[in-house]
């Protein structure tokens, strides 16, 4: 009986492993490509490289601009996921701790927000930031990015801070402190680990988007990652090699920082689905 | 409780019991969102509706005509087109993501060895920026020697075009957006599942309920609220998909591929005629709206379930 539950277990794990292969598949080959001259990825059948060569990291570090969106990728994503984190925070502890029927109505109004089509608001928005002058700059896409993740940061931060009893605070507004005060001196230190975890989450969600850096990045100096690495699809498609080696680095930062947010990813997809 | 000894009092809906300058307080800790939001969202989408009812150029709007622009939209083949790919593209996306999301939430709900590194993996494809996802597919469907095509040699079949055969090419972005789309259904439905009370299903089994029976009489009334809102978030998000369609096909080819995102998109950007382009972004807004607010039902439904 044990040993026919184990054997069971087993094919289980055999199974599962290779769905895991299966379905990553398409990564792991861009993965082992990018250690392929593009002669060799276009003319051998075996997947693993043969002679794994570092060409392709060299031509793309050299002949593209690939460091310069590195750059811009984390200028815009760093400066989007401040502002956000910054005004979601503040949002978060009072939807947290009132309950009132306007924060209600905004709540509601965010989660609609949310369904609604970006292109709807790009096409004023590019209108307006060309008339300002923010079109090509950098600070255009910060704004919008920070107002496109604040309502999932604001409801992570709100179910976050529903977790810190509310004594603790009350406490202290009974001694004499004040309700900002006592959100600065006692809640916002107990919520670190929830603080870095949600502004992970944003930097991965900036940093990955493709759509609004595409309309209000067009100068190659300026260009993120997704949008430099699309401009050279169309310029040198052919280019496997390259092609494979941007996108080997372009996955590593979020691979890493998804690592440290791993374990919030439950929390997140209830909290998206279930709770809104 | 009487309900009447509660009586209705608007002030302290809106200010709660806080006397004085309190009362204000919530409302200064949203003044940094709302200043954001009104700016970004507020401010543009009332533009973008205002401007379906304009002519013109992005470099010059032109005057009000009315609503020209919806009367001229049913006229359009391209726009009846887009639509139709629109709801192909969600409805095919909700079925196959749920289904294999659920397959293998289902899976990882069981004892495996390496579980836990199971589950990482399995989110790669959903937390890839999209330009990675669709470089990695466009290898594997590459025409000559691609890896799918590769493999159709080996077995002696003919190479298949994907990206320049209309056919094709829409079951190669609907498959990818599957992919793309298939960890957000299976991690929350691994969620749901391991909500459930393991004992339903030993009582269950000792009154002799087959695996079969065990999922449909105990696992899916657990799940089916969940999932009702995971569908309509999923067409959501698949109408409002850009990326997956636009870095594969461009919506191409001969717009076979093209969805309403896109196509306002390119009645704006590409065409250069906003009102048009506003006109489509609308009409998807209340498409969307629709969605939207069958989803805020359903999750205050499902909210209330679990209290």
């Amino acid at each position: 009986m044990h040993r026919h539950r184990q054997l069971k277990r087993t094919l289980l794990f055999l199974l599962v492993l290779f769905i895991v292969i299966f379905l990553n598949l398409p990564v792991i080959v861009t993965v082992l490509n990018s250690f392929k001259a593009t002669t060799a990825i276009l003319s051998e059948t075996n997947i693993i490289p043969s002679q794994p060569t570092l060409e392709n990291y060299e031509r793309v570090s050299q002949q593209t601009p690939y460091w310069t969106w590195f750059k811009n990728s984390m200028i815009v994503t760093g400066g989007a996921t401040l502002l956000c984190i910054l005004s979601a925070t503040l949002a978060g502890y009072a939807l947290s701790r009132f309950r009132l029927v306007l924060l209600t109505v905004y709540s509601r109004s965010l989660l609609m927000l949310q369904t609604f089509p970006l292109i709807l608001a790009l096409i004023p928005l590019f209108i307006l930031f060309r008339d300002l002058k923010l079109v090509n700059t950098y600070l255009g896409p910060i704004l919008i990015y920070a107002v496109a993740q604040l309502p999932f940061a604001t409801w992570m931060f709100k179910s976050f801070f529903d977790a810190i009893p509310k004594e603790l605070e009350e406490a202290a507004v009974i001694d004499g402190c004040s309700q900002i005060k006592a959100f600065r001196l006692i809640v916002l230190p107990l919520s670190g680990p929830a603080i870095a975890a949600v502004t992970i989450f944003a930097f991965l969600f900036v940093y990955n988007e493709f759509f609004i850096a595409n309309i209000f990045l067009r100068k190659e100096e300026l260009m993120t990652i997704p949008v430099g690495i699309q401009m050279f699809i169309q310029q040198f498609g052919a280019d496997w090699g390259s092609l494979m080696a941007a996108a080997t680095l372009a996955m590593l930062p979020t691979l890493i920082f998804f690592m440290f947010v791993e374990k919030y990813i439950v929390h997140l997809a209830v909290g998206g689905a279930v709770k809104g | 409780m009487n309900p009447r000894a509660v009586p209705f009092d608007l002030k302290s809906l809106v200010f709660g019991r806080q006397a004085g300058r309190a009362r204000m307080l919530p409302y200064l800790f949203l003044i940094p969102s709302l200043a954001l939001i009104i700016l970004i969202q507020f401010y543009p989408f009332a533009t973008g509706v205002s401007y379906s009812l304009r002519e013109g150029s992005l470099l010059k709007l032109e005057d009000f005509v009315g609503l020209q622009n919806y009367q001229k939209l049913p006229g359009i083949a391209d726009f009846w087109r887009a639509l139709g790919f629109s709801g192909l593209f969600a409805l095919t996306n909700v079925v196959g993501s749920y289904l294999l999301g659920l397959g293998l939430a289902l899976l990882l709900n069981l004892d495996i060895p390496g579980r836990k590194f199971f589950r990482i993996a399995l989110l790669i494809p959903w937390i890839l920026p999209s330009i990675v996802s669709v470089i990695s597919w466009r290898w594997m469907i590459a025409d000559q020697y691609g890896l799918v095509n590769m493999g159709l040699k080996l077995v002696g079949m003919n190479p298949i075009y994907f990206l320049s055969t209309e056919n094709w090419a829409s079951v190669s972005v609907i498959v990818v957006k599957i992919w793309r789309s298939y960890p957000f259904m299976m991690i929350s439905c691994l969620a749901a599942l391991q909500a459930i009370d393991r004992e339903l299903y030993e009582a269950a089994s000792i009154d002799g309920a087959g695996r079969w029976q065990l999922f449909r009489f105990i696992t899916f009334p657990h799940i089916k609220n969940v999932s009702i809102v995971l569908w309509i978030l999923m067409t959501i998000y698949s109408i409002n998909d850009f990326d997956t369609i636009w870095l594969l096909t461009m919506g191409g080819p001969s717009y076979a591929t093209e969805n309403l995102i896109i196509l306002a998109y390119r009645y704006t950007f590409g065409a250069n005629k906003v009102g048009m382009g506003s006109t489509i972004a609308v009409i998807t807004l209340l498409i969307l709206l629709v969605l939207g607010t069958f989803m805020l039902n359903r999750q205050s439904k499902t909210a209330f379930d679990q209290e």
